[in-house]
């Protein structure tokens, strides 16, 4: 196989004249790269000499013949090219710098094809594996944040193993997919997948933000792509690295508290006076004074606590820990390479009790078998276990119905502890937390298999044929169970007790999931003169399939048996089964113009199962050029300002397909539902119409856009930056949207609808101090930006507005015709025409609107990240920081907060009447100013902040979603080579301390919790809410040790 | 360079071989796309039926017609002065403010349209099917009923356009009064259909698909004329019916039971026992106990009712009330399986059961209509004048149906002690009361009052949600605003503004002005807006 050669020119040339007099000798040398690892295959030239070149052996040694004065340049792929003066010394050690200019750097896009940036004519970040695991991430979403501009990322909740979302160039489908595609090794994976593979497996990850970049992978390409591509060995000796990180998790943002009021409300003690029983914290100003809480216990036990601010709702949450421990070998010669590597995890939570722990191994390799044949492998198997709550939103939410003057944390020990056992715990109402925690329990397994073979067949130089086979499965099961707990019949009926047994229970799941992909493919690269050619025609064959079975029982009657076999009455059962395939076929051609001009055309045809058949093909072009203009125009070659002008477009048009359900199988037609009210009775049989009702024809949705953009570099690429302008629209949109359930259904599936989404990111970079060549201090400074305007158009004439995750069916996220994509939508105070809150003449409450309006945009409009990193004799330090604003985030547990009276709100008018501000009233006539009216009950637990409308007021808990975010520090130190070389086993050692959102800053008026999160879960386009769902957002320190054998 | 040249010359030479394989290539392609095509065709779901017949939606449609007046007696239970606050529970909101927000209840609207789907489905199907004419017939009267307890919940509802899928993706509100009329003549054409069916040989029969009349055509005609009774007797002076004759098969006689075959099994039970009395694992619903109102008519503060209290309260007369709206330490909590369940012993999940009064056990049926209602409606349509019926008779008969349905055990027939003798006690405990000896009334408020009284009495946890009706239309029971804690049962924290304390009505759900926003009725009040036949 002889690819066209990748030829890196030396960008220094250093003009020496050359002594003709001086003699030919040998001149002999080591090429050293990174860790002072010996490369295999450097090119040693003799500058202005067209033949004299050799090349290095497997140990990095070379000889050539040269004359004293004569200057040697030493290149290789992948490392900055050098160049020495031959003197009278005849033997040279070089090493060489790990680096690739930016224009010839190899990137592999879509479809595993390697392709230089160049030559590429769309937009997109790669990602290098250094830069991804710098702050030691646990995942690698979690190490993407805030480095690539047009990506956002989202952790749905903390919790041991966070969830993300991922979304570039904002949301295109109303209620459909929008998250980038992940693609590991040529296979299409689930995005679960990034939470579950070893960041230290990564190689690289490149972004192709548009539709256009991953027009190859089809209709799953629509949202974009991100190609991560796994560690493979390299060529020369083995490398071994032993690794192991230890992180600190500290809850890093409370929900702001009110720290003057305990217990006391009008129900259980009149507003005003203090009472042992109440929960909410609506009692008279903290004295200090200690008093008991609760009713006695049965023995005449009297629990208590001092009536004054205690620091237990933060102290609550704990510190988590996570360990990592990883293993990797990487070798290689002149005919196969090998990467294997292991890693174990184990993670506690800030959740008391929260455990998970992950195994993971990978062997990746090549293999050379004829000089036509090659094969090429990558597995990856991963183990993960959970143990952890089903329970963290009312856990949470029991928590912050503990009074302000209760520290909860005494509370912990419920099965010894008296008080804190349920029986006795003070609490009538609602459950000692840490009991909840811990009797409402889940263990999940996980265990994931990835795998690519590849076989290339070059029959002739110039073509090759591909043959790929991908599998992802996932095998997966669950056992979720609620333990059995008995009051005392004292404990039931004493002082308001609404306490009453639990039935201990149990489900049981299993499930597979298995994804194949096979593709076929030919590539044929031919140079015609000036021209150069690369087309590549072939065939993609998808199949993905799951199964789950679940099974539950009730009323389990030996007490810690957790199995469906101990339950009384009928088990619960429930199957599912999904399949979907899809057929595509393809073509890709890249002309390119004496190395300057590129035009980049693809087309696909897809035809899918889960559409009908006279629908369920469809075609999608795509096009790009890029023009380097640096290379092109005489006049800017060799500028020492302009180093380099890439300008590019693309246009394209990606069908997606986005019917619900999983993979979108089997929703063409209606359902019958059985199930219901306890059918089946016996031999007798019930089935009931279902709730959606589906529009024949249904298509895919279309998204087309264009986006044209520049990479600019400067000052011998001490500058870099690249601009991109995108604008994309989607059209034929498949909704199930809510209908009025008198038409007899609550939804139909439908196409209608456009969104767009038009945006700007930039990147730019600026090495400031570069003294790498000695190891001396080099800084780097830089950042990413992305503007995003993301609309939904419009919808339908009949269906102005849609729900996209909502709470009950007001509050929430809606997608909305000719608004942002999303909205928050909710209830307001009704207002006059100045917006002043109308409030009731006499009583001075104020009213709520009678229907929901939009209350602000969940489209995040500005992203910033920013990021710093130097080098100094073995140091480096790097830092990365995020900005997001210009959006709005409800907050849905300032109900809570605000009915348990522990919510900093509660307290802001003192407990007092108020006047309620900024309101007017109605005299009769018209509305005037009120500055007299103030409400009567405003402290207590009848009162304005519980039973009025105020927690119906959905505004009063939408916040700035604004953030500052000090992502990622990370500090190491690498100990000299020659030091690590005397100890005689180490090749390396590097030691480093990190931390990650070491420093979070909301919005002044989020009192909540980190806007990030997203209450309805990774799968919903309903972004914008946040919930007691997801614990206190955490800052991580962590400090690790790597040793290279 | 000139090695370059040369290489592209060679390649010149194979480009033939090229064009060969290229041409197998793309023809490999296409056999593999079209040898894919079959492999495409795997949309057939295996996870849900796409098609059914009515023997299998009427069983689970009329079950959950049962779980959905469940529902409504809950509501009306707690409206209409059955049910108060228990000790032990905060957070009553709305429900002791009675100032109701567009999410309270609002799950009456959308189970009612679900439910209503079905017979709707059942009626399409059966249309042009003679042989599914009763099937047909008992979709229409259920439809009917159905549509009379949405209408008595939010007087304007969508109804000609509604449950008509696609066609109507926002139907309009029909007036309250227009869908009354318009319902009595959709029960003329549910009796049509089992006339039709009578006709028909090879006629489907209900058989036991029928979980209401167990396939007893007579009983669903009598069932028919009874529901059209209930709503000229509720309409009358109001609209015009355009036909108010009833066929000759008379009036239910006997309870209208729904019962599937429920048991004591997860979601298999007895709704009403299940949301009051125990779940199939646990307690159940514990935040509720008797209101201190109802208690007067069984106590001896405004009736002696010693038999029947007895066997619907629990620790009769020492059983816990509460007036609705008071809270604090001072208000005792529901006992485990509630007040409602009468029995001392057994009082735990697993066993009770086997009980009289309103929730009887796990196994009985749930009253669609009872025999006493329909007693009460005749006795109330004689005395308006509607029917030629009798009027006493009919409130005598209503007050047996009551007690035996009272003291009907689990199976629905046997009693705990003689329901007859129980009666004759009751009129010689209250051998003053107009309430009771219907002798005694002499004019014809008084009349309506015993009737209503009575039925009120009659209904208590049975069909909670007829009682409120009942109330709203005529004022009886009478409650008295500003006396003692029984004397009305008006929250003590009601926000309502009429003179009763008490609300007028409930609101649309939020649903209808997020997905029908445009139809929407605009500025109804839990307070002002009432239904077309409120006093």
């Amino acid at each position: 196989m002889k690819l066209r050669k990748i030829v890196l020119f030396s960008a220094m040339l250093i003009g020496w004249s050359v002594t003709s007099l001086a003699q030919s000798k040998i001149v002999s040398g080591k090429v050293t790269g990174a860790n002072d690892q010996p490369i295999s295959g450097a090119t040693i030239k003799v500058e202005g000499s067209a033949s004299a070149a050799t090349s290095t052996n497997d140990k990095g040694e070379f000889k050539i013949s040269a004359k004293e004065g004569n200057v040697l340049q030493i290149s290789s792929v992948g490392f900055k090219s050098t160049s020495v003066r031959v003197t009278a010394a005849g033997n040279y050690n070089v090493n060489l710098e790990v680096y690739v200019n930016i224009m010839d750097e190899v990137v592999v896009t879509a479809g595993g094809i390697k392709t230089k940036r160049k030559e590429i004519g769309t937009g997109g970040t790669v990602i290098k594996a250094d830069n991804l695991i710098a702050a030691k991430p646990v995942t690698v979403a979690g190490g993407l944040q805030g480095k690539v501009a047009g990506l956002q990322i989202n952790a749905t909740n903390g919790g041991v193993n966070p969830s993300f979302r991922l979304v570039l160039r904002g949301q295109r489908s109303l209620t459909g997919n929008n998250q980038a595609l992940v693609v590991l090794d040529n296979v299409i994976v689930p995005n679960e997948v990034l939470g579950n593979l070893n960041p230290e497996d990564v190689e690289s990850v490149n972004v192709l933000n548009g539709a256009g970049a991953a027009a190859l992978y089809g209709s799953s390409a629509s949202n974009g792509a991100l190609i991560v591509t796994t560690k493979k060995g390299v060529k020369g000796a083995s490398v071994v690295n032993f690794q192991n990180t230890n992180t600190w998790e500290k809850p890093g943002f409370f929900p702001k508290f009110q720290r003057g009021f305990g217990a006391g409300g009008s129900a259980y003690g009149y507003w005003g006076n203090f009472s042992y029983l109440e929960n909410q914290s609506y009692g008279p100003a903290f004295d200090n004074v200690n008093r008991p809480i609760g009713a006695p216990l049965e023995n005449g036990k009297q629990d208590s606590a001092v009536y004054g601010y205690s620091e237990g709702h933060t102290k609550f949450w704990e510190t988590g820990m996570t360990n990592q421990t990883d293993f990797s070998i990487s070798s290689g010669d002149d005919n196969s390479t090998l990467y294997m590597s292991g890693q174990y995890v184990t993670v506690t939570g800030t959740t008391p009790g929260d455990k998970y722990n992950r195994t993971n191994f990978r062997m990746n390799g090549t293999r050379k078998v004829s000089n036509k044949i090659n094969l090429s492998y990558s597995s990856s198997y991963t183990q993960n276990r959970y143990d952890i709550t089903t329970q963290t939103g009312s856990m949470y939410g029991n928590m912050l119905n503990m009074p302000n003057n209760v520290d909860v944390t005494k509370y912990k020990d419920w099965r010894n502890n008296e008080f804190a056992n349920p029986i006795g715990f003070y609490n009538p109402w609602y459950l000692n937390p840490y009991f909840t925690a811990d009797n409402w329990r889940s263990n999940v397994r996980n265990d994931y298999f990835v795998a690519n073979l590849e076989v290339k067949y070059t029959p002739i130089q110039g073509l090759d044929i591909v043959a790929r086979q991908g599998i992802t499965t996932r095998n997966t099961s669950n056992k979720d169970w609620v333990g059995q707990f008995l009051y005392t019949a004292y404990a039931k009926t004493t002082d308001q007790s609404s306490k009453s047994d639990i039935a201990a229970s149990v489900n049981d799941g299993t499930s597979y999931t298995t994804n194949l992909l096979t593709d076929f493919f030919a590539q044929y690269q031919r140079k015609i003169s000036d021209f150069s050619l690369n087309v590549i025609g072939g065939t993609q064959w998808r199949q993905d399939q799951a199964k789950s079975i679940g099974i539950s029982a009730n009323g389990l009657v030996i007490p810690g048996l957790y199995n469906v076999s101990n339950g009384v009455g009928t088990p619960g059962a429930g199957e599912s089964n999904y399949m979907a395939r899809q057929l595509g076929v393809y073509a890709d051609a890249r002309v390119g113009y004496k190395g300057f001009a590129f035009l980049h055309v693809t087309g696909r045809k897809d035809w899918v199962s889960i559409l009908a058949k006279d629908n369920n093909s469809f075609f999608y072009p795509a096009a790009d050029v890029s023009f380097i203009a640096t290379d092109a125009i005489g006049a800017l070659k060799n500028n020492k300002v302009l180093s380099y002008l890439k300008l590019r477009a693309g246009w394209s048009k990606v069908g997606q397909v986005n019917l619900g359900g999983v993979y979108g199988a089997y929703q063409l037609l209606p359902t019958f539902n059985s199930g219901a009210y306890g059918f089946p009775y016996g031999t007798m049989a019930g089935y009931s119409v279902g709730n959606t009702l589906v529009a024949p024809n249904l298509q895919p949705e279309i998204t087309k856009g264009i986006e044209v953009g520049f990479d600019l570099n400067l000052f011998r690429d001490k500058f870099t930056s690249n601009v991109t302008y995108f604008d994309t629209k989607t059209d034929n949109q498949t909704v199930t949207t809510s209908i009025s359930s008198s038409t007899g259904f609550t939804g139909l599936r439908t196409n209608t609808g456009q969104t767009s989404s038009k945006g700007l990111e930039l990147t730019a970079h600026y090495t400031v101090i570069d003294n790498r060549r000695n190891k001396g201090l080099t800084l780097t400074v830089g950042g990413n930006y992305t503007y995003l305007d993301n609309n939904v158009n419009f919808i339908s004439d009949q269906l102005p507005r849609l729900a996209l995750a909502t709470y009950g069916s007001t509050a929430g996220s809606y997608a909305v015709a000719n608004r942002a994509f999303p909205v928050i939508m909710g209830y307001d105070y009704k207002r006059d025409a100045g917006g002043h809150v109308i409030v009731n003449p006499t009583t001075g409450i104020p009213t709520k609107s009678d229907t929901i309006s939009v209350l602000g945009s969940a489209v995040v409009k500005d992203k910033i990240g920013l990021d710093l990193s130097a080098e100094y004799k073995g140091f480096r330090l790097s830092v990365v920081m995020e900005y997001r604003g210009g959006y709005s985030a409800y907050q849905s547990m300032g109900t809570e907060l605000d009915w348990s009276g522990t919510g900093w709100r509660t307290a802001i008018y003192d407990r007092k009447s108020f006047v309620f501000p900024n309101s007017v009233y109605w005299d009769g006539a018209k509305y005037v100013t009120n500055t007299n009216v103030s409400i009567a009950n405003g402290n207590g637990n009848n009162g304005f902040w519980t039973d009025g409308i105020n927690r119906d007021v959905t505004s009063n808990y939408v916040t700035s979603g604004a953030f500052w975010k000090l992502r990622e520090v990370s500090l190491s130190y690498s100990l000299p080579s020659a030091l690590c070389a005397k100890t005689k086993v180490f090749k390396g050692i590097t030691v480093s301390a990190q931390g990650r959102n070491l420093l979070i800053l909301m919005a002044k008026d989020n009192y909540y919790t980190d806007p990030e999160y997203q209450d309805a879960g990774s799968g919903s386009n309903g972004v914008g809410l946040t919930g007691i769902n997801q614990s206190p957002p955490s800052k991580f320190y962590g400090a690790s040790i790597k040793f290279t054998f | 360079m000139s090695l370059k040249s040369n290489k592209s010359l060679v390649k010149h030479k194979l480009f033939n071989m090229k064009m060969i394989k290229a041409i197998f290539f793309a023809g490999l392609l296409i056999v593999t796309a079209s040898s894919c095509k079959k492999q495409l065709d795997i949309n057939t779901d295996p996870n849900n039926a796409v098609i059914a017949n009515p023997k299998l939606v009427l069983p689970q449609a009329l079950t959950g017609t049962a779980s959905n007046l469940n529902g409504f007696n809950s509501m009306g239970a707690q409206l209409v002065g059955y049910s108060a606050n228990a000790g032990g529970y905060g957070g009553f909101g709305t429900s002791i403010t009675y100032n109701f927000s567009s999410s309270d209840f609002s799950g009456r609207w959308s189970n009612t349209y679900d439910n209503l789907e079905d017979y709707q489905y059942i009626i399409n199907y059966s249309k042009d099917k003679p042989e599914y004419a009763y099937y047909g017939g008992a979709a229409r009267a259920m439809k009917a009923l159905s549509f009379q307890l949405l209408v008595d919940a939010y007087n304007d509802v969508p109804y000609s356009q509604a449950l008509q899928g696609a066609a109507y993706l926002t139907p309009v509100y029909d007036p309250a009064k227009d869908i009354y009329k318009s319902l009595a003549t959709d029960l003329d054409s549910a009796m049509a259909y089992f006339v039709k069916g009578d006709a028909t040989s090879g006629v489907t029969p209900l058989s036991t698909y029928d979980v209401l009349f167990k396939g007893d055509v007579v009983k669903w005609k009598q069932f028919i004329n009874t529901l059209k009774l209930r709503l000229i007797v509720r309409a009358n002076g109001k609209v015009t019916f355009a036909n108010t004759t009833f066929s000759a098969d008379g009036f239910l006689t006997s309870d209208a039971l729904i019962n599937p075959g429920y048991v004591r099994d997860n979601g298999r039970l007895n709704p009403k026992w299940s949301t009051w009395g125990y779940t199939a694992t646990g307690d159940a619903n514990k935040a509720w106990m008797p209101n201190k109102y109802v208690m007067a008519f069984y106590d001896g503060t405004k009736l002696i009712d010693a038999g029947r209290g007895a066997n619907t309260y629990y620790k009769f007369p020492l059983t816990g009330t509460n007036q609705l709206g008071v809270e604090g330490t001072s208000i005792q909590s529901s006992p485990s399986g509630s007040f409602w369940y009468p029995l001392a012993s057994p009082r735990v999940y697993s066993t009770a059961g086997s009980s009289p009064g309103p929730l009887k056990g796990p196994t009985a049926g749930y009253p669609v209509i009872t025999a006493a209602e329909a007693y009460f409606l005749r006795a109330e349509a004689a005395l308006q004048g509607i029917t030629s019926d009798a009027v006493q008779a009919n409130f005598d008969a209503g007050v047996a149906a009551a007690f035996k349905y009272t003291y009907a055990l689990e199976n629905g027939s046997t009693y705990v002690s003689d329901p007859a003798a129980a009666v004759t006690q009751y009129r010689a405990d209250n051998v003053t009361s107009y309430l009771v000896n219907f002798a005694l009334a002499t004019s014809n408020a008084q009349k309506l009052e015993a009737i209503i009284t009575q039925k009120y009495i009659a209904l208590n946890y049975v069909n909670s949600e007829e009682a409120w009706n009942e109330y709203r239309r005529t004022g009886y029971p009478t409650v008295v605003t500003g006396g003692p804690a029984y004397a009305t049962f008006a929250s003590t924290v009601s926000e309502s503004t009429r003179a009763d304390k008490l609300p007028g009505r409930i609101l649309y759900p939020s649903q209808e002005g997020s997905y029908n926003t445009t139809n929407l009725p605009k500025g109804i009040t839990p307070f002002t807006s009432t239904i077309f036949w409120a006093k």
